[in-house]
């Protein structure tokens, strides 16, 4: 009773990590086909049912109207996304400890209706925004542009960072920041010295989230961008057409994913050290 | 006016950003439903409540709320049973855990879009592996794209493969949190699995699957990217999802105005059921 | 040149955390607080620190306001109950942080450092972290820091009582040396321990309930607790109360035990009383009946509970006596020792200074 029970959830985990791994592995077998490998019908195994090619990856390195430029999109991403987190981080620490040390009061309004004013930004769906935003920028003269990005995406991120970083706080012990300004520290010196030290591994998830979060997002790069500006994510998108052959497709979604996937690792790795153990709740 | 306190220092610039970047356009998004702002007529005037009262008449976006509303529920409760699931076959077991925890992880930190190309090229009916492998199994060939009904099972797929990380995650280390008192005095007790699971576990459990099927209720409730990727809506209207229709509306019609209505509508309409589904929830759940 | 608090008063949802304080420290005092948990002796410490504003009340330092400065620019130092040390810096650094923000260059900084980790006995742990050391070299090193400064005002809430029974005394007796040599300092301890209350300061403050019931020198406040409440805070275990009265010359307690009035009452009218005896003066004998209801061994102490006609009562006893529940115990009381309170429960008479027992 106990073999079989063994055997059936070893199986189901056999299952399911086949099912996670199949896009991986379908693209990747399928980024080194050509038109032969890929009208007659599925295949699989190179050099068995298909010849295989390295032209799927060529025609990203390739420069001019014949290649696809990948390059260009990972630097915008990048640029975009380090940005916004960074300032995300920043704003959003700071109004976490102000948050999760002070008290606030506006009317009826306190502490927890503020905080949930920040939370609740995620309800938000994108379309809602996208329109005003679309306006906005085009006001501002930052259409299609990576500052008008950045702008956009410190809204979206923000939200998250405080509301990691405002449970993190919670979880600090109030004396520490006492003790400081027992020693001389005004408040800003508190937290500078003595509690923005001691909380790494809280902003070391908040900015995690954030860069993922970021990187990820398809729907306000997709409208608030054209031809000058082009993130990742939307560049891939947009060779979902009849005209892109599969192979450089899969070949250029694989190398846009490469680095969450490594991310990943290191994730785990972190997740498994302990450290998140107080970070999240 | 407000004498200088150090609290404001470190709350107001991340609340002014915030307040600056989407309180106003909200605002103005409000003000905008009710003028006819088009591609013809850029412009604010005043149409009263005519869009909404065009909204109310407006089959095809109630039909995009239901069908919102289908695929957002089945994948969640998917990804819930299949989350839980799998995170109750790891928990007690040390070595499969690290094995399983990073492939399991995966999949949610990738972009979605991005795989979601992936995976139209895999459900291709003819040219793709997923009707090998349903013929493997001895079934017919599915119309993964092509028909109404399977174009919904597709699109549930796509998501539950992509998110059934994030839930696996939770339920883990919720979990791993449970202390073990009960499940001795259940053993002591003579309790087989599926007992303990049942009068242990699972109520034990009811706070964070609450919290984890909330969490993931409201990102689901915003399916738009993966629709445009894997079925542009399609075939017909079949996955159109409200963001989508929104989007069709808005930014390719370009009918500002009355797309204003929409969005606002939508987005009232899933701040209710949200918060009713929470406190049904718990009330029924999680009390005490 | 004093601290003076004046009507001091903190409220919060109708709880009096401090009620209408008034108190005079002086420099180079050495005063300690007595209380029992919620007494409110935090509070205090925390108005004086300035990390609580009080409602009501002025407090000055110098004959300046001392209400208008922020914490950080009070020159007080504090040692927490729970160890309050800087995780990310290592004993050096965090003992001489305080320096630093002060503006003193690195090399003085670590110099003067050296010397208060000198005087806590911890020379060797300069490189460690807090999180490396145990719970009494933590305290230590939160105490270092705190003398450091050379604050006018040195700050002690309850610091030992997270720490094991040897270890307090130990760090007791270190306590009083370091004390010693703060000459200018005024330093405020609190303690729910009437001993070690006793033992530290020159001044005694008994606080109850957010109020202060009592000031004055140990020894004189232990020997003439101005209230029963007094009497039951300065005395571990807590003083026996007993209802009765005098007539016809003798004290008549309740459940008709008698005894003669003795010297120190005689002057007494009469009617009735509260009378006042502690543990340690009553003997296991033959005068009063009682029941065991709790015997507990502590050291080479016997403490019994025990309860007759008379009520109930404690006795502490040298020496380990073995007693079951529900035996029965013959007590002889110390009239001698007796004091009379009123029926509202202030002092009357009290027995001649007597040595404050010591355990």
């Amino acid at each position: 009773m106990k073999t079989t029970y063994l055997l059936l959830k070893y199986l189901a985990i056999l299952l399911w990590s086949s099912f996670v791994a199949l896009p991986f592995l379908w693209a990747l077998t399928t980024s080194f086909k050509t038109a032969n490998g890929v009208t007659g019908g599925a295949t699989y195994i190179p050099w068995l049912q298909y010849k295989p090619s390295l032209e799927g990856w060529k025609v990203l390195v390739r420069t001019g109207g014949q290649g696809i430029d990948i390059v260009a999109p990972y630097i915008s991403s990048a640029v975009v996304t380090l940005s916004a987190s960074l300032i995300s981080l920043a704003l959003g620490t700071l109004a976490a400890y102000g948050l999760s040390r002070f008290t606030f009061r506006l009317g009826f309004i306190k502490n927890s209706d503020i905080t949930f004013f920040f939370i609740s930004q995620r309800i938000m769906p994108p379309i809602v925004l996208a329109i005003p935003f679309f306006l906005m920028l085009q006001f501002l003269g930052l259409l299609d542009t990576i500052a008008g990005l950045i702008l956009v995406y410190v809204a979206l991120l923000l939200p998250i960072a405080t509301w990691v970083m405002v449970d993190f706080f919670n979880n600090v012990p109030r004396q520490i920041d006492e003790m400081a300004m027992i020693d001389g520290c005004n408040p800003i010196g508190a937290f500078l010295r003595v509690v923005l030290p001691n909380s790494l591994p809280g902003i070391t998830v908040a900015g995690l989230f954030c860069i993922i979060f970021g990187w990820n997002d398809f729907f306000f790069a997709f409208t608030l961008t054209f031809t000058k500006t082009q993130l990742l994510p939307v560049a891939v998108v947009a060779l979902n057409s009849s005209v892109t052959p599969w192979w450089s497709l899969s070949a250029s979604a694989l190398v846009s994913v490469a680095p969450l996937v490594i991310i990943a690792f290191f994730v785990e790795r972190f997740l498994s050290s302990g450290n998140m153990a107080g970070a999240i709740r | 006016m407000l004498k200088f306190k150090y609290k404001h220092f470190f709350l107001l610039p991340g609340l002014i950003v915030l307040v600056a970047i989407i309180i106003f356009p909200l605002l103005f998004t409000i003000r905008v439903s009710f003028s006819s702002w088009d591609v013809v007529k850029p412009g604010l005037d005043w149409l009263g409540g005519k869009n909404y009262g065009r909204m109310f008449v407006d089959l095809r976006f109630w039909e995009a709320l239901t069908r919102l509303s289908m695929m957002a529920v089945g994948s969640v409760l998917i990804q819930y049973v299949l989350g839980f699931g799998l995170a109750l076959m790891v928990w007690r077991d040390v070595t499969l855990k690290r094995f399983v925890r990073v492939l399991f992880l995966v999949p949610m930190m990738t972009t979605p879009v991005i795989m979601s190309v992936i995976w139209r090229t895999i459900l291709h009916e003819s040219l793709g592996p997923a009707n090998d492998i349903v013929q493997l199994f001895g079934f017919e060939p599915l119309t993964w794209l092509s028909t109404g009904g399977m174009a919904m099972v597709s699109v549930i797929t796509v998501e539950v493969w992509q998110w059934t990380p994030f839930m696996f995650l939770l339920m883990l280390a919720g979990l791993l949190s449970l202390p073990n008192e009960p499940y001795m005095a259940a053993a002591i007790d003579g309790a087989g699995p599926f007992r303990t699971f049942f009068s242990v576990t699972f109520p034990l459990m009811a706070p964070i699957s609450i919290g984890a099927i909330l969490i993931r209720l409201i990102e689901a409730s915003k399916l738009m990217e993966t629709v445009y990727v894997l079925t542009s809506g399609g075939p017909g209207t079949a996955t159109e999802t409200s963001s989508y229709y929104i989007y069709i509306r808005g930014l390719r019609d370009y009918q500002i105005g009355y797309a204003a209505s929409l969005s606002l509508t939508y987005l009232v309409i899933m701040i209710i059921s949200l918060t009713i589904i929470a406190k049904v929830l718990t009330y029924k759940f999680a009390r005490g | 040149m004093a601290l003076i608090l004046q009507n001091i008063d903190i409220r919060e949802n109708g709880v009096a955390h401090l009620d209408n304080i008034n108190l005079m420290f002086s420099r180079g005092g050495l005063y300690t607080v007595l209380g029992r948990t919620l007494a409110g002796k935090t509070t205090l410490l925390r108005t004086i620190a300035g990390l609580q504003q009080p409602q009501k009340g002025t407090l000055m330092l110098h004959g300046s306001d001392y209400l208008q400065l922020p914490v950080w620019k009070r020159r007080v130092a504090m040692v927490y109950q729970q160890f309050i040390n800087y995780p990310h810096l290592n004993v050096l650094a965090n003992v001489a942080f305080p320096l630093r923000r002060a503006g003193v260059p690195r090399a003085e900084a670590h110099q003067r450092a050296r010397e208060v980790l000198g005087k806590v006995g911890l020379t060797d742990f300069e490189k460690r972290r807090p999180a490396a050391l145990s719970g009494g070299q933590q305290q230590r090193v939160a105490l270092a820091r705190a003398l450091v400064k050379r604050a006018e005002i040195l700050l002690l809430d309850e610091p030992l009582v997270n720490l094991d029974y040897k270890l307090r005394e130990q760090l007791r007796e270190d306590f009083q040396n370091i004390f010693e040599g703060q000459d200018d300092a005024i330093v405020v301890y609190t303690t729910t321990e009437p001993a070690e209350a006793i033992q530290l300061g020159h001044q005694m403050i008994i606080m109850d309930e957010g109020g202060i019931i009592q000031q004055g020198e140990p020894l004189a406040v232990f020997n003439a607790p101005a209230t029963i409440r007094c009497a039951e805070i300065i005395n571990d275990p807590p003083m026996n109360i007993f209802y009765g009265t005098i007539e016809n010359g003798d004290i008549q307690l309740q459940g008709g035990i008698q005894l003669k009035v003795p010297a120190h009452m005689a002057h007494l009218p009469h009617g009735p009383y509260r009378f006042g005896l502690r543990a340690a003066d009553l003997r296991l004998g033959s005068m009063i009946g009682s029941q065991v209801e709790l015997s507990e061994i502590s050291g080479s102490q016997t403490i019994l509970h025990l309860r007759g006609d008379i009520g109930t009562f404690i006795l502490y006893e040298e020496g380990v006596y073995q007693h079951a529940i529900g035996d029965t115990v013959q007590v002889d009381l110390n009239s001698n020792r007796i004091y009379s309170f009123s029926v509202d429960g202030d002092l009357i008479a009290g027995p001649a200074a007597a040595e404050a027992y010591r355990r």
